[in-house]
């Protein structure tokens, strides 16, 4: 994976000009032109970023894209400047980000009132910030655009201020996210005054062949504790449902589809670029598993909690990226490879479920599954929907999601830890068996009318009736039925598996991404034979959790019936869940206590078995 | 989470952290040391492309890109801030009649200073090449320097001197041209934010080649952006008030 498209290369920073200029446009003309013309622009531009992305992966699927901005390019092992390093892993998840950009953009055309511009002008400048991130090669330049990201959707995240719900989330977004990437800067430093150096490949060279000290393993947790922060990976988490609960639909799509991913993409690059020849995968993998074990399990237990359709969105994304982490964690081509395809399709799935949710919210003003019980009867397209995707997060085949599903458990398997097959199957079973039990309460009105407060509400989510829609618009469904079937064409093309594998093998290569910084040819990759997409294992394992799915939905339609009988089930169930919701307070002094926690915890877990 | 439940956390988090963190600054290399590996190569850098003020070498030539994600996180902040600060449905904005008596020292204080602030915020971006300074630093000197109209005691002026309209221009020409400059690097020489401008002798007013324009450029954003963000607070600290009167709504919760 050698030779360099000089093309694709001089293009690369492109990807962030080009939002943000057609930004700088939005806000000098914005308030001067019609919505419409608004609109256009700025799904204009982000489709033109996506067709950049698109060919970024195209081109690097044949080697990697090395662009030393401004020419910087290094003597030696050292220069001044900044590098972009793309391979197909850091191109795919640049155009996931483009494409769903536009996707959102395309679904605002209705949804969204915004007369001047500011809207559209922040969702170019958070596309600026996702291409950055996901196209750099630079620790300091991840920060910044880390920092571009967060100033853009804290913004976003409060767009409906006359909810004082949708400030205080915005607010605890950004004090947390915030809080998070100083600990990152700090952590920055401390390498950065050790090896004078800042770009991810140069890093890794310096810190390669020395036993981690404690500077390495302080920088290391410092560094982790603002990416896991934007991962929304336990206890680092509590920001994310909050936020959530109260941006925009399309808004919601992007953090949930691809914001909180590229935290997880981030953190695993960082890892194999810069810590890796130090901190060697045997000891890693223990502090990646736990974090990912102790995401997924809390995050589905707490949607499975959840009455509020976009909040239970939220936990089940926090524990697929709790999924994520355990497949990538295993440290390995075939675990990360699992986990792109994974990640892929649950963006395409839970990004139509978000804009089901925006659907739901304009139609009957409200998004609070009790309050629905039965009402969207009237809406069978949006039923029918609504339980595809349910079986779709569940892992059922053809889908992509269940592809990325099948191959970690088969990555898992291969390296004899059966329990997570389990947390794989028992995970997404939960989570999208909660789906299922929104869509059969709302859509079909099964199972027993539930006897909710009167007085409680989905704060945040009241729209009175004057402003809702009678008809669905098609440019929404239009870019939900794109979302749909992206994830179906994900697991039946032909050749998806292949190149996820190619892709992992490039991303976890150290060595090839420091010589190709430095504008030496990489050593050739074992290429794996092609394999087939499928294997029977895999197909029956996602209809194992799709069916344990439908059952779990089942249960909590009619599960009281069943719960009077066997008291000690009910007062057990009862008790967690009020002490999980205790922890969930809301109350931003707890995020942060927690956050100072967890950097502690992912101290002991990497800094005492390497003493 | 209970108070004392949530220190107990946070103190065993922050433990935790000393812990981690002791150890690692005992091996920070010594202050005062020779060893500056990225110092040593920064300062050739900059004398090479003949930048006087390495910072700003640093800054907009050797890590423009940074910068211009940085320009970027301020534009961004800015719009952000008008969106979240737009009047409410249930919010009206009421104007004060007539003008607060202030005192005559403080407004011969402000309008002597004003002009001062004014050559000062422009002399360090056209400078920020060659000595400490640069277009972040200057604009802000603008952007806040212009409300010494506002101590000197006249909103009005205030107003009349500040057309936000013109400001969101100004803003947007700043952001849109270091992207521009950038972009212009790419078709000139081949690399995105490329110095392509000849370098200029060392230490003179037009040295560095894109370094002032790129501090010009970041200097107008900034001025004309921090003058939008402090007119949305003062709209709203000032006139903003809930429908019908009474205290704000902002902050207030319906639970």
């Amino acid at each position: 994976m050698a030779h360099f498209d000089h093309g694709a290369a001089a293009l690369l920073p492109l990807a962030v000009a080009v939002p943000m200029l057609g930004a700088s446009v939005m806000l000098a003309l914005g308030r001067h032109v019609s919505r419409l013309v608004r609109d256009l622009f700025a799904i204009a531009i982000a489709a033109g970023v996506t067709g950049l992305s698109g060919y970024f992966l195209a081109v690097a699927s044949s080697g990697r894209i090395v662009n030393w901005v401004a020419t910087w390019t290094p003597l030696g092992h050292r220069s001044v400047g900044i590098v972009l390093e793309v391979d197909p892993m850091g191109a795919g998840i640049a155009l996931l980000a483009a494409g769903l950009v536009t996707c959102a953009l395309i679904f605002s055309l209705r949804y969204l009132e915004s007369d001047t511009g500011h809207f559209h002008l922040l969702v170019l400048c958070f596309l600026a910030g996702m291409e950055g991130f996901a196209l750099t090669g630079d620790l300091f330049d991840l920060f910044v655009f880390l920092e571009l990201m967060g100033a853009s959707a804290y913004a976003l995240t409060a767009h409906n201020i006359e909810d004082p719900q949708a400030l205080q989330g915005g607010l605890n977004f950004g004090i947390i996210n915030s809080l998070g990437a100083y600990v990152s800067l700090m952590g920055i430093g401390l390498l950065y005054a050790k090896t004078g150096v800042l770009q991810l490949p140069l890093l890794g060279a310096k810190l390669a062949g020395h036993r981690p000290g404690p500077l390495v393993i302080a920088a290391f947790v410092l560094i982790f504790t603002g990416l896991l922060v934007k991962s929304g990976v336990v206890p680092f988490h509590f920001w994310l449902a909050d936020a959530h609960a109260v941006a925009p639909a399309p808004v919601c799509m992007l953090f949930s589809a691809v914001m909180d991913p590229l935290g997880v993409y981030a953190a695993f690059r960082v890892y194999w670029t810069v810590f890796s020849p130090t901190i060697a995968p045997a000891h890693a993998r223990v502090a990646f598993l736990s974090l990912g074990v102790a995401t997924a399990v809390i995050g589905a237990v707490m949607c499975c909690a959840q009455r509020h359709i976009k909040r239970l969105l939220a936990y089940s994304t926090i524990a697929h990226v709790g999924l994520f982490f355990c497949a990538l964690g295993l440290l390995r081509e075939d675990g990360t490879a699992a986990a792109a395809l994974y990640a892929a399709g649950h963006a395409g799935i839970k990004g139509a479920l978000f804009l089901l949710c925006g659907m739901l919210l304009d139609r009957y003003g409200n998004v609070d599954e009790l309050h629905l019980f039965g009402k969207g009867r009237g809406s069978p397209h949006l039923g029918l929907l609504f339980g595809l995707c349910g079986f779709a997060l569940a892992g059922l085949p053809p889908f992509g999601l269940a592809l990325g599903k099948a191959l970690a458990e088969k990555a898992a398997i291969d390296q004899h830890l059966y329990w997570m097959v389990a947390l794989f199957v028992l995970v997404s079973a939960l989570t999208g068996g909660a789906v299922l039990r929104v869509t059969a309460r709302v859509f079909l009105g099964l199972g027993d009318r539930p006897k909710g407060d009167a007085e409680y509400r989905a704060v945040g989510t009241e729209r009175p009736p004057a402003q809702r829609l009678q008809a669905l618009p098609a440019a929404a469904l239009s870019a939900i039925g794109v979302l749909i079937a992206g994830t179906l064409a994900l697991g039946v093309l032909p050749g998806a598996r292949d190149a996820a594998e190619r892709a992992a093998a490039a991303f976890i290569d150290r060595s090839g991404y420091l010589a190709n910084a430095l504008g030496h040819a990489g050593h050739q990759l074992a290429i794996a034979p092609s394999a087939p997409n499928w294997d029977l294992r895999g197909v029956l394992l996602g209809i194992a959790s799709a069916l344990l799915a439908a059952g779990f939905a089942a249960a909590s339609c009619y599960g009281r019936r069943i719960l009077v009988h066997v008291p000690a089930l009910r007062l057990g169930t009862r008790a967690v869940l009020r002490a999980l919701h205790r922890v969930h307070s809301g109350h931003i002094g707890d995020y942060v206590a927690w956050l100072m926690a967890g950097c502690a915890i992912l101290a002991g877990l990497i800094g005492l078995p390497l003493r | 989470m209970s108070r004392p439940v949530r220190y107990v956390v946070f103190c065993l988090g922050v433990v935790g952290l000393a812990i981690l963190l002791a150890p690692a600054v005992a091996h920070l290399p010594a202050f005062g040391s020779t060893f500056h590996p990225y110092r040593t190569l920064a300062v050739a850098a900059a004398v090479a492309h003949r930048t006087a003020n390495v910072v700003s070498a640093i800054n907009f030539d050797q890590r423009g890109l940074d910068t211009f994600g940085e320009e970027s996180i301020f534009l961004a902040s800015v719009a952000g801030a008008a969106l979240l600060l737009r009047p409410g449905e249930h919010e009206t904005e009421r104007r004060p009649l007539g003008h607060a008596r202030m005192l005559d020292a403080t407004r011969l204080l402000g309008y002597v200073l004003l002009p001062l602030s004014t050559i000062l915020g422009l002399d360090l971006i056209s400078h920020g090449n060659v000595t400490p300074g640069g277009g972040f630093q200057g604009g802000v000197v603008l952007g806040t320097g212009l409300h010494l109209l506002y101590v000197a005691g006249s909103y009005d002026a205030l107003e009349k001197m500040r057309p936000t309209t013109l400001f969101e221009w100004g803003e947007a020409i700043g952001a849109g041209s270091y992207g521009a400059l950038g972009v212009a690097g790419l078709l000139a020489s081949g690399a995105f934010l490329a110095n392509f401008v000849p370098l200029g002798h060392f230490g003179a007013l037009f040295s560095g080649g894109t370094v002032p324009l790129l501090n010009i450029a970041v200097g107008i954003e900034v001025a004309s952006g921090g003058a939008i963000l402090l007119s949305h607070f003062l709209r709203q600290a000032m006139f903003t008030e809930p429908a019908g009167g009474g205290r704000r709504a902002s902050g207030e919760r319906d639970e």
